[in-house]
């Protein structure tokens, strides 16, 4: 297993093995940046410069790590998960989620679908820190997110939306998006409805900016100002907090079909991951 | 016009005709207590905030700064719903007319007409996002006063950076001066800008309570005094 003594080498080249890229995260967004005029994009040289050095590379090689070595109870690897792709697979796993799982009958987004191979699978108790905590590169969550993310990166997003209940789900989304409720009467668009705006001094991105979006959307990344790898559901968080609008609660169905409308914002675009954002 | 429907309650009751009773995921396919493709998305959106996961997708029970819980908060008033609007799309012109005219009659105007306070006070109320953000890390309305997040969408002064989501404000006063029409404006975009601006993205600092009148006569002070750095 690849360790940090590594740490001499561009992390992303000692990762070359596993993770799935013909181009590293850095040159699927200089595509962005190439293909149309953003501020957003280029909001940050210094971060752009870093992506080969991303902190985020070393949390998703601990969640290759932990994928694969057996663990819970039941003393087996998430690879008897399947992330919608069967037992193990997971290039372009996440590229295609949120998505419908026969065998539980619902709509999952990637953490969702963790807790869900976790619980059922290695058997840890649904208390198990493991199992409960979400947030800090330190958490199993972000290492194994970040993994599973990295296998799909440069691939475009393509969340399926052939079963009832996925068009379902991203339709609700939909409506969510354009929700306005509260203190401010925020929805999202009242910050990413336009391309090229500002909250202070945050670039911000538009929702009808698909090179943008993906971009946005591109999460697990390391966020500089928090010095963290984040996760869409912190994302998530994080908006309705500005939008004086309550916490959505990790996992819940109502966050699920909010991340099912900004995957399908960012179809066909390709996913940069890990990525990198202020 | 413009009161909050308790939608929720619609909801529910909703809700609980659909549950079949015991439909198991292999039957059905349906993983959920209800039959999500049987709402409309307006329906299921309102039914995963405030139902789903066993009592709503968002943390609900928290108390709010304005009092109630943030099951309240959650709840549209009527403005709301019509600005809700998907594809960020405006409102058809009869909507527009008929916020406008809501809008208008929510506008209280301060005893003894508009008055400018305290531009120091001002410059450091535009520039503070402090104020009923809730969850994980909750404003404490005690410990500071309320901000008007001015600076988040707007240039002011410029020796701090703004947002440019709204239009650039530097020179306000200067530019525009002080009649009584021009501070009526102004007051009117703070009270509740959908008067001029159907379904804007400027929150309603007034008529939401959101700010009080001393902190709107001292913003709009650091918008007008010729000591403000606004006007320099
Ligand atoms: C009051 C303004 C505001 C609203 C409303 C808002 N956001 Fe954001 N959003 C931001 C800011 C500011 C950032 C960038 C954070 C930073 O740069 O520190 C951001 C970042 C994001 C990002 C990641 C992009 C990045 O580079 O960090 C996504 C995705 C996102 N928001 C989605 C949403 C969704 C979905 C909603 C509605 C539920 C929403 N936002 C509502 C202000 C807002
Ligand atoms: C979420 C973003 C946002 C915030 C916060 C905000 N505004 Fe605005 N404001 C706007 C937008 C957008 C407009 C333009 C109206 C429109 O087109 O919807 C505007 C317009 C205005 C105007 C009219 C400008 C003109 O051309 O005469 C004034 C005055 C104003 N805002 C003052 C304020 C003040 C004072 C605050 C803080 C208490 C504030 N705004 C907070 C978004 C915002």
């Amino acid at each position: 297993m690849l360790k940090k003594a590594l740490l001499a080498l561009p992390v992303a080249m000692a990762l070359g093995a596993t993770a799935h890229a013909e181009k590293p995260p850095e040159e699927v967004l200089q595509g962005l940046i190439d293909a149309i005029d953003s501020t957003y994009l280029t909001q940050s040289e210094m971060n752009i410069m870093m992506m080969p050095d991303n902190p985020a590379l070393w949390v998703g090689m601990d969640g290759e790590d932990l994928f694969h070595t057996p663990r819970g109870p039941n003393n087996v690897s998430m690879e008897a998960c399947d992330f919608g792709k069967g037992p193990g697979v997971l290039e372009g796993a996440y590229v295609e989620m949120p998505r419908y799982f026969e065998d539980t009958g619902k709509v999952m987004d990637l953490e969702t679908r963790i807790v869900h191979c976790m619980t059922e699978v290695q058997g840890f108790d649904p208390d198990d820190p493991a199992v409960t905590r979400r947030h800090g590169s330190g958490s199993d969550h972000m290492k194994i997110q970040t993994y599973i993310a990295m296998q799909s990166n440069g691939m475009e997003w393509n969340n399926p939306l052939e079963h009832p209940l996925e068009q379902a789900m991203r339709d609700a989304g939909e409506v969510l998006f354009a929700r306005r409720a509260g203190m401010s009467d925020f929805n999202c668009y009242a910050c990413h409805g336009e391309t090229g705006k500002r909250v202070r001094a945050s670039q911000l991105p538009a929702v009808d900016v698909p090179e943008e979006w993906t971009k946005a959307i591109s999460w697990p990344a390391h966020r500089v100002g928090h010095d963290n790898v984040r996760s869409s559901q912190h994302r998530v968080r994080g908006c309705y907090y500005q939008m004086r609008q309550p916490g959505m609660l990790a996992g819940s169905d109502a966050s699920i079909a909010l991340i099912s409308y900004w995957t399908d914002l960012a179809r066909g675009q390709p996913a940069v991951l890990p990525d990198m954002k202020r | 016009m413009f009161k909050k429907t308790p939608m929720a309650a619609g909801v529910a009751a909703f809700a609980t005709l659909l549950f079949a009773g015991g439909s198991a995921v292999a039957d059905t396919g349906n993983g959920y207590a209800v039959d999500y493709t049987a709402m409309t998305p307006h329906e299921l959106a309102e039914y995963l905030i405030f139902e789903a996961n066993d009592g709503g997708g968002f943390n609900l029970s928290q108390e709010m700064q304005e009092g109630g819980t943030a099951r309240d908060r959650m709840q549209q008033d009527e403005l709301q719903i019509a600005c809700s609007l998907i594809d960020n799309a405006d409102p058809d012109p009869e909507t527009a007319a008929a916020i406008r005219e809501a809008a208008g009659e929510s506008i209280v105007y301060p005893e003894g007409g508009i008055q400018l306070g305290d531009w120091e006070r001002g410059r450091e109320l535009a520039w503070s996002g402090f104020g009923y953000r809730v969850g994980h890390n909750y404003d404490d309305h005690d410990a500071r006063p309320v901000g008007g997040t001015c600076y988040n969408c707007h240039q002011m002064a410029t020796d701090r950076t703004g947002g440019n989501v709204g239009p650039n404000l530097t020179g306000y006063g200067k530019t525009r001066g002080t009649s009584e029409a021009v501070l009526k404006y102004a007051y009117d975009m703070i009270y509740n800008p959908h008067v001029y601006f159907p379904c804007t993205h400027m929150p309603r600092f007034g008529a939401s309570g959101f700010l009080d009148d001393e902190s709107i006569a001292d913003i709009m002070a650091y918008m007008f005094d010729p000591e403000s750095p606004v006007n320099e």
